[in-house]
């Protein structure tokens, strides 16, 4: 406010600004959808307050590529090839709930050579989707060096995957009733040591993050999602179990050779964005011990890896949802057939889609520097929301 | 955060830093040295043009049909028989490397085994346009197609080691060896390019 003279001598009231007195008016900014912070095409709607966040609607779809529809127009194999590919750090675990939902249509009983070494990919997969995030979260507040080390441990087991399936990340290993074919000799022992070298390493990473004085100022106490916010927007995997949400489906509702395995559940209580974080970093080193008992249980079991197959696969007609527990949450895919070649319907519960909703409640009061560090600590692809 | 730990997590995160410093570097000198890839790693689909029937498989199962084949039909007189047999003749087989999605289910559905994959991959270009590879650069990529790997014990044989068994167990095992790739240890050099991408 500033007072000012005028001619005639009377003091006169003029207002500057946009808004008068303490009421300023709120500042709609998007964040996205190119934004280097947001990792793919997340547009973030947000109503500010000066710096405080008054509103959050994250706006989806920028990367929307028909999946779903697509898959209607491709056989049970052309869709393998599609489901690696909505989200690209879990290629193998997508693979797997579709091959899965075909099977169970199908009444195909996968050999159990097939079933081990499919758990051991999955759980590997696990854990070079994790490394990612435990890479690119700290990089997103200002940590580069992990990135590099996170990196460091990728490649190793990278090169065991890409060595059974030719592929770094769209690996196309599972087919209807088992894998494309059996792994190359020496393979388990080869992944075996990779797992340890990893697990050797990976305090490295542990060492230089988590426990870092400026990381905790930065995630600590930010973001605070409760057990009941996230049960009602579906949150689901690390994201979930942070906030106390104790479900993980190879426990709960085991699939694979999960039932006769011990699969400890990494939870904390906390759930803002340390504890996300931690049960990231908890999790590679149980997904790590867990494709070992797998490796070791695959050694000890001769047989085929997949099984005859009729030259033309049609799932008979009916429908069947399939659930599977990955890297980012519930993945559920809904399978509606016809009896054609390919599905009448297949739909897709994606993990990322029902994790970014939390984004709404979440971000709304908080400071916009708080911002980056709860949506990268969300862990989401981009891919895997829009589909 | 514990107060008098501070600065804890900071000494943790450097005495990290310099035990890496002593240690030799993970950085691979790419350009310089190549990439060791495993024999299945996917990196170019070859073709090995005598064994193609012009099924067209490939380009049915193709999920982005990004191969195209053209044949026509040729009459061929076989001395002694009662009519001429007829042969399909492979006029054109392109795959355009700019659609491809490297999934292998070309190479996978091939009945004749005239598709294999390559873990060559130096072959970017300038315009788009040149990533479609017909078939006679598809050919020159045969050279590049390492032995498949040996199967786990534990596992199947693989499919060429059934096959051959087989061929070795039946009476007219005498007879020459199918066309199949090269069996080559090292990784040959890349085919050179075309002089003036004269192939387009």
């Amino acid at each position: 406010m500033l007072g000012m003279t005028t001619d005639t001598g009377a003091l006169r009231e003029l207002t500057v600004g946009t808004g008068s007195g303490l009421d300023t008016a709120d500042m709609v900014l998007n964040i996205g959808p190119q934004h280097p912070s947001t990792h793919g095409v997340l547009r973030l709607k947000l109503v500010l307050d000066g710096e405080r966040v008054v509103a959050c609607e994250p706006i989806v779809g920028y990367m929307h590529r028909g999946a779903e529809k697509l898959f209607e127009v491709r056989d049970y194999r052309q869709i393998i090839v599609l489901a690696n590919r909505h989200d690209w750090l879990s290629a193998f675990s997508s693979e797997l709930g579709v091959v899965l939902a075909v099977e169970r249509m199908m009444g195909i009983e996968v050999p159990e050579r097939a079933i081990w070494l499919r758990t051991a990919l999955a759980e590997l997969n696990r854990v070079l989707n994790h490394l990612m995030f435990l890479g690119s979260y700290p990089l997103e507040i200002g940590a580069i060096t992990p990135m590099f080390y996170a990196f460091r441990e990728r490649e190793a087991l990278q090169t065991v995957m890409e060595e059974v399936s030719g592929g770094r990340v769209h690996y196309m290993f599972n087919r209807v009733g088992g894998l494309k074919e059996e792994v190359p000799a020496g393979w388990t022992r080869r992944a075996r040591e990779a797992i340890d070298e990893v697990r050797r390493r990976l305090p490295d990473l542990d060492n230089l993050i988590r426990r870092n004085e400026i990381f905790l100022a930065r995630t600590v106490g930010v973001g605070v999602l409760t057990a009941e916010q996230a049960a009602a927007f579906g949150a689901s995997g690390p994201v979930g179990r942070a906030s106390g949400l104790d479900l993980d489906l190879r426990r709960d509702d085991p699939y694979l050779a999960y039932g006769e395995l011990d699969v400890p559940v990494v939870t904390r209580t906390t759930g803002d964005c340390h504890a996300r974080f931690e049960v990231l970093l908890d999790q590679v080193y149980v997904s790590l011990d867990l494709a070992q008992q797998c490796l070791d249980r695959v050694d000890q079991i001769t047989g085929p890896v997949n099984v005859r197959l009729p030259k033309v696969v049609k799932a008979p007609e009916g429908h069947t949802y399939a659930w599977t527990e990955n890297p980012l949450g519930i993945n559920g895919y809904y399978l509606v057939s016809r009896g054609e070649k390919t599905p009448w319907r297949l739909k897709l519960r994606t993990a990322s889609y029902a994790n970014v909703q939390a984004l709404s409640t979440l971000i709304p009061g908080c400071l916009v520097p708080d911002l980056i560090a709860i949506l990268g600590s969300m862990f989401f692809v981009v891919g895997d929301i829009d589909k | 955060m514990s107060e008098g730990g501070h600065g804890q997590g900071l000494v943790k995160g450097l005495a990290v830093t310099l035990k890496t410093m002593v240690r030799p570097a993970q950085t691979q000198q790419y350009p310089d040295v190549a990439p060791e890839l495993p024999p299945r790693s996917r990196g170019v689909i070859a073709l090995l043009e005598e064994n193609c029937t012009v099924c067209m498989l490939c380009a049915r199962e193709c999920p982005d049909w990004c191969i195209y084949i053209d044949s026509h039909k040729e009459e061929v007189v076989v001395p002694g028989a009662a009519r001429p047999r007829q042969r399909n003749v492979l006029d054109r087989f392109d795959i355009d490397f700019s659609l491809c999605m490297y999934c292998g289910i070309c190479v996978e559905v091939c009945p004749f085994d005239a598709l294999y994959w390559s873990p060559e991959f130096e072959y970017s270009e300038y315009d788009i346009r040149d990533l479609l590879h017909d078939k006679q650069h598809l050919g020159q990529w045969m050279a590049t197609v390492p032995p498949p790997p040996a199967h786990d014990p534990h596992g199947e044989a693989s499919k060429e080691e059934t096959t051959a068994a087989r061929r070795a167990a039946a009476p007219g095992a005498a007879r020459g060896a199918p066309a199949g790739p090269a069996v080559r240890r090292e990784r040959p050099a890349r085919p050179a390019p075309e002089p003036g991408g004269a192939e387009a």
